[in-house]
């Protein structure tokens, strides 16, 4: 079966494409059941080139792309093959040629004006009518992947945790997955418990951040003061309890050092009560906000069919009406009886996106009450299954499923892939401008709230 | 919008700030060159209700034109080399350069070498240092006071 036929199958029975990186001259493709069994298909390149699959699943376009631009293979099918990685190429191989009378280009960054992460966004418009969005990331790419190779797997551990401090825990996480299951150890339960507890606390500061920006998207002040307040709490408490505001360092491959007592424990749900209740407080304020919730219904629609279709991941998805969250799949972390929530109107706008960021706080609140019932103690991994050379692991992090691929040669990488939810969705942000107005951009783009870090690695 | 504001009003007179400042006042434009995005959201916060930065006269401006500090985070990328030198060349003089956090001090930074420029001061002159993995909003606060401080 060919590596085209054996995606075509994977994806006609279900599966979606979670990720495809090259390795030397091979390249992979990572299809993902809703069960959360994985297909993987490789192709070794001939002369350089290998056939394209964006034709049948297109989220790879970006994926493909890189690949072109950082291990110089070449794609058959996909046409044009824009440059994605590779900078300082005329404007015409980059961009979607746009034409029409009173057509014009808005170039925005690298630099933005806020305290924004560097990125270069090119609309095409007329007037204040956005016809198309070309984004250009990769300004931060600072080679981490690459520069992986060759590290044994727990000093690669720094690589992954580099790449995003807002989700560090996820991508740690992810990548102690990936390196577990290419070991062949499973978590014991406590393992899988404070490593739960761990990507929980992240989301909570995360949604809160995320709801606090929208706030600053529309202008509204007082709510995203409000909010900020909260957000500065909640990393207040990932320092009391692990000794760092973004929880680096607390997830480790094989095991946790994380020690909590039972006092640590008890000031951890009670200062989680109180910002539930002060969340709940300062979300109904925004929701008896008339000039505020009129800005964010219809602007920035995304589609349930395009979101399946470009790849959409996590709370974007989810706001589309994709009912699809990785806590849901496997038996490594701590989520017993996890539904994935929805918003009350799923109509895949601003309004439902940060719709879904509320409600699923109330859900992490949720599964952190109910697993810090007692103490937390350092916990090991347990060796379950034979070793293997590649190993591969889903997380859901506070922007969507992320995938970590770790190929290894006894014990030093080979190659590190990290396809982050940030990674998956940039695409969907460009998608989503399209047809809306150019002061609004800010607005949608801050409802994804996406990390360029994360992206560019 | 009237609770969230008296919300605000209760958060601050539980919250020990110091004195507003008196007398010093100074834009900062922020320049991510490369970071991790740490610095950036603990740079955030520095303005969030708890500490306040604009109390003590900073306020984050739009532009370079109309700032006087630039505020780098992140080891410099190549690709970021040239847009954070053009922002350096918009501003007006005198201007300060702060390497805010460990990367822009080339302190532990990770990453190919043919992708990375170096620090901040192999790129630009830097009248002040941030050090952390990220620095948290008091320090951030505290070494931009100590900059004007130190100059008056």
């Amino acid at each position: 079966v060919s590596y085209r036929e054996t995606v075509a199958e994977a994806l006609e029975a279900g599966h979606r494409l979670a990720g495809l990186h090259a390795v030397g001259e091979t390249v992979r493709a990572v299809l993902v059941a809703s069960d959360g069994s994985a297909v993987v298909a490789s192709v070794e390149a001939e002369d350089g080139r290998v056939p394209s699959i964006v034709d049948l699943a297109p989220s790879a376009n970006w994926d493909e792309r890189e690949a072109a631009d950082l291990y110089g293979l070449r794609f058959d099918g996909h046409e044009p093959l824009r440059p994605l990685v590779d900078h300082d190429l005329e404007l015409a191989r980059w961009t979607v040629p746009v034409y029409g009378a009173d057509a014009y280009q808005v170039a925005v960054g690298p630099i933005h004006a806020g305290v924004i992460e560097s990125g270069h966004f090119r609309f095409h418009v007329v007037g204040d009518r956005i016809l198309h969005l070309d984004a250009r990331l990769f300004y931060k790419h600072r080679g981490l992947e690459r520069a992986a190779e060759g590290r044994t797997l727990e000093d690669g551990f720094a690589y992954a945790q580099r790449a995003c401090a807002a989700c560090a825990v996820s991508n740690t996480l992810a990548y102690a997955h990936a390196c577990e299951d290419a070991l062949g150890l499973r978590p014991s339960s406590e393992l899988a418990r404070v490593r739960t507890i761990l990507l929980e606390l992240e989301r909570v500061w995360s949604h809160l951040n995320d709801i606090a920006a929208v706030c600053a998207g529309v202008g509204l002040a007082a709510g995203n003061a409000r909010f900020a307040a909260l957000t500065e709490r909640a990393r207040e408490l990932n320092r009391a309890l692990t000794g760092h505001r973004f929880l680096f360092g607390s997830i480790g491959v094989g095991g946790s050092a994380v020690e909590l007592d039972v006092e640590a424990v008890a000031a951890a749900r009670a200062e989680l009560d109180a910002l539930l209740a002060e969340s709940r407080g300062a979300w109904r304020e925004l929701l008896f906000n008339a000039s505020f919730q009129d800005r964010l219904p219809d602007v920035g629609v995304v589609t349930a069919v395009d979101a399946r279709a470009l790849g959409a991941v996590g709370p974007a998805a989810r706001a589309s009406g994709i009912a699809e969250d990785a806590r849901t799949l496997g038996e490594r972390l701590a989520y017993d009886g996890f539904e994935p929530v929805a918003p009350r109107r799923v109509a895949g706008d601003v309004q439902a996106r940060l719709e879904q960021r509320a409600v699923e706080l109330l859900q992490s609140f949720d599964v952190l009450s109910s697993l810090l019932g007692g103490p937390v103690e350092p916990a090991e991994a347990l060796p379950r299954a034979a070793a293997k050379p590649l190993g591969l692991a889903f997380v859901e992090s506070p922007r969507g499923a992320t995938l970590c691929v770790v190929e290894h040669d006894s014990g030093r990488l080979r190659r590190l892939r990290l396809r982050t939810g940030s990674y998956a969705n940039w695409p969907v942000v460009a998608h989503a401008a399209a047809g809306n107005l150019l002061p609004d951009f800010p607005l949608i783009n801050k409802s994804f709230e996406l990390c360029y870090a994360c992206a560019d690695r | 919008m009237l609770t969230l504001l008296k919300d605000l009003r209760r958060l601050r007179r539980r919250i020990d700030l110091p004195a507003p400042a008196r007398g010093r006042s100074l834009a900062v434009r922020h320049v991510d060159a490369g970071s991790c995005n740490g610095c950036e959201h603990e740079l955030t916060l520095a303005t969030a209700p708890q500490y306040d930065l604009q109390r003590y006269g900073f306020g984050v401006v739009a532009s370079p034109r109309h700032a006087d500090v630039l505020l780098v985070t992140g080891t410099v990328t190549t690709r970021m080399r040239a847009p954070l030198l053009a922002a350096y060349e918009a501003m007006p003089e005198p201007r300060l350069v702060v390497a805010l956090g460990d990367c822009a001090l080339g302190c532990g930074v990770l990453g190919c070498a043919s992708e990375l420029a170096g620090p901040v001061e192999d790129v630009l002159p830097v009248d002040l240092r941030i050090p952390g993995c990220p620095p948290a909003p008091a320090a951030i606060a505290a070494g931009l006071v100590e900059l004007v401080d130190a100059r008056q």
